[in-house]
């Protein structure tokens, strides 16, 4: 992968650089602000940006308005948002209209590499990587409380990794059970939330994202 | 004075206070005080009204203003007494100004009389109690002087002399010319108008007390200025412990917790190190790596959490965003409405987002609640906050259930924290914020 990141924090940009390095991609930029990260994708777009929500100059929300709107300027380029909070509306904003390519983690789930990098290289790839925290959040947030109440609790475990972007395979290896099992709960998910089924992971996560927040 | 508050008292429930009134205690102490109103305005007016002219017209010679400054001396202390009366005898509760701080020497003493505030105010309350004392004086006069005058008439009209307007001599009073009350029906309508008059006497005195009561608050208690500086030194005394507290408490936090797995995390990957050194099975090391791997974890968590507790940085992009996030991590569903159309200064905002996280807390916590509100909003220059939740009610300040807390931090800025929690719910918290602290 081509990896641009934009990380005010000298010592986590470094040690972001070495940890993809070392497992073979390519940093084509590693820089501190928004505007310097916009103008090096504009110069030559990477496979996928990790960019930190606060950031000079202003400290609040720099990083997530560039990645708002290098999502609407390159479509193509896959955008993993990483900061140290999880802020509803943010990820609310973050993934209007859309959620290929978009991911939004804590930066505590560098701590566990490999997952990190397979986020990484899922959203690289145009699908979703939403930390937990995120789903937890807008599943909280949501207004169909009731119709959630529906769900059994392997049924919202099987929703909440469905939000996260993870595939069929992908849920079956996190909650140990088999593939088979996660398809007759993601049909029996849908059917009860009134969602049209769907075959691609993204329209998925979309489907569950539009649910919550409606 | 007649002791007859036990039997209104004891009265059934089903008498209105209105016919009662009567019989109580602090109905005869206002009658009391508004008779006794009118020689007191007579003297206080006399009193001002003399010592101030006499000691303006002797101005030019050294005695008028020594006689000016005495007079305020005595005037304030009038004032004090008439005020410790009306607490003791009827029961208000107006403060006490403040004492009477001289400055050093004669001239010293001169100056703090004639610029004292407190002896100015008496001054003006005496001039005003003659108005006031006339207003009670006829107002009990009329009530029950003529109330019980005119319910009584029956038996005392017949002592009245012979009139002969129209040639018959009637004993009675004449009414509008040629009306004499002299039949029984006539006698019976008066009776009515004493009794109603008697009946009505309480609530007339009593209104009539409610503006003196008025003028005594304003004038014979602490100037505004000195209830503002009291109330200050209480909030600010409040905020610097508050502000020691939170110290302590982050710093036994950081000492606790964080320092103590960073310490750990150090000593297993030295332990590591070593065991890599010294060509022991890696497994031995591996196992070592993992558990600091997990107490780094836990210490990244800790320290964000703490750093949150401290100052949400999402607060920074406004408090709508930092509310938002705070309604979906609540334990209980959050409903929230924000109307915010001026941004309040850093510190208020704050002091508004640890409001609603320890109210949402709470209602998690305490009230049972099913579901809740949280609303904010702007109007007027103020910041208004309002979490409301469908539990079992019965929330006070005080309770220990940290609202005070909240009441002095919101007290601090000027703010205002109200709680209405009857028993078995649903409770509504208010709390009400300057735009900025200070500002007023």
């Amino acid at each position: 992968m081509r990896v641009m990141i934009a990380e005010d924090s000298a010592i986590l940009r470094d040690g972001l650089t070495q940890l993809l390095v070392d497992r073979g991609h390519e940093v084509a930029a590693a820089v501190a602000d928004g505007d310097a990260l916009r103008a090096a994708v504009a110069a030559d777009p990477p496979d996928v940006c990790v960019v930190d929500i606060r950031m000079p100059p202003s400290f609040t929300d720099e990083g997530l308005r560039a990645a708002i709107a290098l999502r609407r300027e390159h479509p193509d380029v896959g955008v993993l948002v990483f900061s140290q909070y999880v802020e509803t509306r943010y990820a609310a904003e973050l993934l209007a209209g859309s959620t290929r390519g978009v991911g939004y983690l804590l930066k505590d789930r560098v701590a566990d590499v490999r997952e990190f990098v397979e986020a990484l290289a899922r959203v690289a790839a145009g699908g979703t990587a939403l930390d937990p925290e995120v789903v937890a959040q807008l599943l909280h947030a949501s207004r169909r409380v009731d119709a959630l109440a529906a769900l059994t609790p392997r049924e919202r475990e099987v929703l909440s990794a469905m939000a996260e972007g993870r595939s069929n395979a992908g849920i079956a290896a996190a909650l140990v059970v088999s593939e088979r099992a996660v398809e007759k709960h993601v049909a029996s998910i849908l059917v009860k939330l009134g969602l049209p089924p769907s075959d691609t992971d993204n329209r998925r996560v979309l489907a569950v994202l539009r649910y919550l927040e409606s | 004075m007649i002791e007859a508050s036990s039997p209104a008292a004891r009265a059934p429930r089903r008498v209105p206070a209105f016919f009662t009134a009567l019989l109580t205690r602090r109905t005869w102490a206002e009658l009391l005080y508004a008779l006794v109103g009118l020689p007191q305005g007579v003297f206080g007016f006399v009193f001002v009204v003399v010592t101030t002219s006499l000691s303006l017209g002797l101005i030019v010679t050294f005695v008028g203003l020594p006689l000016l400054a005495a007079s305020g001396l005595v005037a304030r202390w009038i004032g004090w007494q008439w005020r410790e009366g009306t607490n003791a005898f009827l029961g208000w509760d107006t403060p006490a100004p403040r004492r009477f701080r001289s400055g050093r020497g004669l001239f010293g003493w001169l100056g703090a009389c004639l610029v004292d505030g407190t002896a100015w105010r008496a001054r003006i309350y005496l001039l005003l109690k003659l108005p006031l004392g006339i207003a009670s004086f006829v107002t009990a006069v009329v009530c029950y002087v003529d109330g019980l005058g005119f319910l009584t008439y029956g038996i005392w009209y017949r002592w009245l002399p012979c009139t002969t307007d129209d040639g018959v001599c009637h004993r009675a009073a004449t009414l509008w010319g040629g009306y004499y009350v002299d039949s029984a029906p006539r006698i019976l309508w008066v009776a009515a108008v004493g009794l109603l008059l008697l009946l009505v006497g309480p609530w007339a005195v009593r209104l009539v007390l409610f503006v003196d009561r008025v003028a005594v608050g304003a004038l014979l208690g602490p100037s505004w200025n000195a209830t503002r500086v009291e109330e200050l030194e209480q909030t600010r005394a409040h905020a610097v412990d508050d502000a020691a507290a939170t110290l302590r408490r982050i710093e036994r936090d950081l000492h606790d917790g964080t320092q103590a797995r960073l310490v750990a995390l150090a000593m297993n990957v030295g332990l590591a190190k070593e065991k890599l050194a010294e060509g022991a099975d890696p497994a031995d090391a591996a196992e070592l790596l993992d558990r600091a791997h997990r107490t780094a974890k836990e210490a990244i968590t800790e320290v964000r959490d703490l750093a949150r507790g401290i100052h949400p940085a999402v607060l920074d992009a406004g408090l709508d965003t930092a509310l938002t996030t705070l309604a979906a991590q609540s334990a209980v569903p959050v409903r929230l409405t924000t109307r915010l159309t001026a941004r309040a200064t850093p510190a208020i905002e704050t002091i508004a987002y640890f409001c609603a996280a320890e109210l949402v807390t709470n209602v998690a916590k305490h009230s049972g609640a099913i579901s809740a509100a949280l609303d904010a909003r702007t109007a007027g220059g103020r910041l208004r906050l309002q979490v409301s939740d469908d539990g079992s009610g019965g929330a006070q300040v005080g309770a220990g259930t940290g609202l005070s807390g909240l009441h002095e931090r919101v007290r601090a800025v000027d703010g205002m924290l109200t709680v209405h929690s009857p028993v078995g719910g649903p409770t509504v918290v208010t709390v009400d914020l300057p735009l900025q602290s200070g500002a007023s």
